[in-house]
């Protein structure tokens, strides 16, 4: 349900902004915060984005822990490879390390251990993100883990607005029928549009990978809609 | 944090490719921080002529397709194509067109990086200059193609007429209408029975039958006209034309719309449209003295398919030209045959049957046919046929259509039969199907006249146009034959190959392919009672009658032609290697490109196959 006037998306999301700015008094944070987010009437030609994948030791956000962050910015119908980044991230004093998730991820103790700290992957993500939406598959796990770190280092929570490949792939699956185990998964679905396929795989390939797959949904909505699809429609 | 590192999947795809390849191994990783990605719907046009260009692409995945100006392909390409170049290297507006074939995804570089690649590397400029030269070079070599070696092949025979017919009425001088003739321009006069055509008086006409043999001008021009001349449809190819009129020997072709007369057509025309092409194979075909001279002859047809594949003709035409050839073949043997038999002493006709009475025969191919002789054949009279079928089959085998393997032919007394026996067994094939019957029987259901009487093909095949429709367990069996055979495509999509044989580890794209979407065309056309014999037509009926969805029979019509292009391909490249043409093609022969294709173009027809088998109930699973 969407409300209108104080209560709608875009408000909370202006009070959210303005926590982040007063908690932030200069820095990546601070320019994140004022320069605000992409109007919802925006053209996806004209939507700049932010693809990003984390991975991380587990799935839970408040014990878990973020390992590396890849992204790789959008703009309009182009991926812009010059703005990719991997930045591996030194977990917490105390944490147990990479353990069992290296079998997922393949990242080891020593690299990680090579990581800047969390914050500081915190302050490199608002950079790349000012004046942008953040693109994920399944957005949740990459908001819930870098809503952790926000909170960890300015105490609010982090004002973003998302796009969600997944989200998008399931509106273009037949709305009657239960899709297929894993039909909804970034390699299944690219695989439906002819994406190619990565030898490899880290954060930064599958915000890459994402990214296209963005691409390819975006050429999909639009091919079927007579108007221009905007981030309003992209972000429902 | 050795941020290129991270993006080495690209770069090790760019390093795959040339220009790419001769860069020294510390250049990429740069490069690559210096692309952007794109992604191009299928259909999208990148390119066009007269539009500006300012980038190159690299196609990451997916195929995109170069054609010039006039449209004529320059150019197909899959990943690590590039283009663009072009426009880099000599400015704007572009005159190329690139098209996205399949939904692809590519690498685009901006001006500033290509210039300065171009700078300090001299093997990328290189690279790219010389791309630029040979597609050039290609676009005019397809455009010389399209004018010389493949026009007659393309060009319908109204696209020929230039003006209207001159016509005149049955009852007039033979003075008036050369009169008319010499008026208008022209070297042959149509002679018209009210709407309809009665007849054609030429020049020749005038000089034989009425000047040497000193008849008088006042006649009636119809009793020296040619009555009911051979006519053709406007639509069919020029290429047919051509070859109705050197078999006949004549020089005017009236043209048909319907009932409709809208034109004359000369040799003239069709010879400036072409010089040299198969046309000229069939017409030394019919030349011959001898049998060996003809299959002396025929033995040049492969060279004519590797020469149309070349000229990147469509799967339609050339299984056309094929099968004129082959009715040449087939005509002149049988003609040469009387001259040692005598004429047949009762009328008849002999009939193809299968792939060459669909028009769509390729290399390759078994004879298979039969003769329909008329009732008032005596004992005597059927012996004569015997020794017709022994002497034109033999011939056929030495022109190189070797014997039928399943004994389709007219030497088999079981398919040398008077009209009213064969009326007797389609009865039983239509009344009473026995299901093993029906699935070696399908075949003669694709006949088609070659010579002889056609009046009595017509007969039997208006019989079956007029039972067949109401014929439920007979359609039931066919279409349970039809769905039997399933294309070589395993349910995740990977081919199947044979796995033992002479033909391992290949796919047999005749079988489980073509033959699979032409066993369905037949079921509809026998269902719709629809005359037409060729697969395409069947399905276009099918269509059109509105018993297959608009969309899948697109499709349909479309991985037919694919998969036929396929074989013609590979049935050429066998040409050209030396070797004996057939149907089994090795996956690892194809691009990716081709490929992927293939595996749409099968999938598509294992769909219609269910939903045929759906719709009569044959259960097939999957």
């Amino acid at each position: 349900m969407r409300l209108p006037g104080p209560f709608g998306r875009e408000a909370a999301e202006r009070r959210g902004l303005a926590r982040l700015a007063a908690a932030a008094s200069a820095g990546p944070a601070r320019e994140y915060a004022v320069t605000g987010l992409p109007a919802e009437s925006t053209p996806a030609g004209e939507l700049r984005l932010l693809a990003v994948d984390i991975e991380t030791t587990g799935l839970d956000a408040r014990v878990d822990q973020i390992l590396s962050l890849g992204f790789v910015p959008v703009d309009g119908y182009g991926v812009q490879l010059a703005g990719a980044r991997h930045i591996h991230v030194r977990p917490r004093e105390g944490h147990a390390g990479v353990g069992a998730s290296a079998a997922i991820h393949g990242l080891t103790d020593d690299q990680v251990a090579g990581g800047i700290a969390p914050a500081e992957a915190l302050d490199l993500l608002f950079e790349a993100l000012t004046g942008r939406v953040l693109l994920a598959h399944y957005a949740a796990i990459e908001v819930g883990f870098l809503g952790a770190l926000c909170r960890a280092a300015y105490g609010c929570d982090l004002p973003v607005r998302t796009v969600d490949t997944l989200e998008l792939g399931r509106r273009q699956l037949p709305a009657h029928r239960e899709p297929a185990p894993g039909a909804l998964r970034l390699w299944s679905l690219r695989t439906r549009f002819g994406l190619p396929v990565y030898a490899a795989h880290n954060a930064l390939l599958d915000a890459l990978a994402c990214a296209e797959l963005y691409l390819a949904q975006v050429a999909e909505l639009e091919s079927a809609s007579a108007t221009a699809v905007t981030l309003g429609a992209l972000a429902r | 944090m050795a941020l290129d590192v991270e993006l080495a999947e690209i770069r090790d795809f760019l390093a795959g490719y040339p220009p790419f390849d001769d860069l020294p191994p510390g250049a990429l990783g740069p490069v690559v921080r210096r692309l952007s990605v794109e992604y191009f719907r299928r259909g999208t046009v990148i390119m066009a002529p007269g539009r500006d260009n300012t980038r190159l692409y690299v196609v990451r995945s997916g195929a995109v397709e170069i054609r010039d100006a006039v449209g004529a392909l320059v150019d197909r390409g899959d990943a690590g194509t590039s283009f663009g170049a072009t426009t880099l290297l000599r400015g704007n507006p572009s005159t190329l067109s690139v098209v996205a074939l399949e939904d692809t995804l590519a690498l685009v570089m901006d001006a500033d990086t290509f210039a300065e690649l171009c700078t300090s590397y001299p093997v990328f400029d290189e690279f790219f200059d010389a791309q630029r030269a040979e597609r050039m070079a290609g676009a005019l070599a397809a455009q010389q193609a399209s004018v010389s070696g493949s026009a007659i092949l393309k060009t319908r025979m109204r696209d020929l007429l230039r003006v209207p017919p001159v016509t005149v009425a049955l009852d007039v001088s033979i003075r008036e209408a050369a009169a008319e003739m010499s008026a208008r321009g022209v070297s042959a006069l149509l002679v018209m029975d009210g709407e309809r055509l009665a007849g054609i008086v030429t020049d020749r006409d005038l000089r034989n039958r009425v000047l040497a043999a000193g008849r008088d001008p006042g006649e009636a021009v119809a009793e020296v006209m040619t009555r009911d001349p051979v006519t053709a449809r406007a639509d069919g190819l020029a290429f047919e034309a051509l070859l109705e009129m050197v078999a006949r020997n004549i020089h005017h072709l009236p043209l048909l719309a319907g009932e409709q007369v809208v034109g004359v057509v000369t040799t003239t025309d069709l010879m400036r449209l072409e010089q040299a092409n198969p046309v000229y194979l069939a017409g030394d075909i019919a030349k011959q003295a001898d049998s060996a001279g003809v299959a002396a002859a025929a033995a040049r047809l492969p060279q004519v398919v590797e020469s149309l594949v070349a000229q990147d003709a469509s799967a339609a035409d050339m299984g056309r030209i094929v099968t004129s050839v082959g009715d040449a073949v087939e005509r002149r043997l049988i003609a040469l045959a009387h001259e040692r038999l005598g004429p047949a002493p009762v009328p008849y006709c002999w009939v193809t049957l299968g792939s060459r009475a669909r028009l769509e025969q390729a290399l390759a191919a078994d004879q298979d046919n039969a003769l329909i002789i008329d009732d008032s054949a005596g004992p005597d009279d059927l012996r004569y046929f015997e020794q017709l079928a022994e002497l034109v089959t033999g011939d056929l085998v030495e022109a190189g259509y070797p014997r039928c393997a399943g004994g389709v032919m007219a030497t088999n007394a079981q398919w040398r039969l008077r009209l009213r026996q064969w009326h007797a067994v389609f009865h039983e094939w239509l009344s009473a199907p026995v299901p093993d019957a029906i699935l070696r029987a399908s075949i003669f259901f694709d006949m088609r006249p070659v010579a002889g009487d056609v009046r009595l093909h017509g007969e039997l095949s208006g019989m079956v146009r007029e039972q067949a429709p109401t014929s439920a367990r007979f359609l039931s069996h066919l279409a349970g034959a039809a769905v039997a055979g399933s294309p070589p495509i395993g349910f995740f999509r990977g081919f199947v190959v044979e796995k033992e044989g002479d033909h391992k580890d290949t796919l047999d794209i005749k079988r489980g392919g073509i033959g699979a979407v032409v066993d369905l065309a037949r079921v509809h056309a026998l269902a719709l009672g629809v005359g037409a014999t060729n697969t395409d037509d069947r399905l276009a009926a099918a269509l059109a009658a509105g018993v297959m969805d608009a969309g899948r029979g697109a499709d349909l019509r479309d991985a037919f032609e694919f998969i036929s292009y396929v074989r013609l391909r590979h049935q050429a490249a066998a040409v050209r290697a030396g070797l004996p043409p057939d149907n089994h093609v090795r996956p690892d022969e194809l691009s990716s490109f081709d490929k992927r294709h293939l595996r749409e173009a099968f999938a598509i027809v294992r769909s219609a196959q269910s939903t045929l088998g759906a719709v009569y109930g044959t259960g097939k699973l999957g």
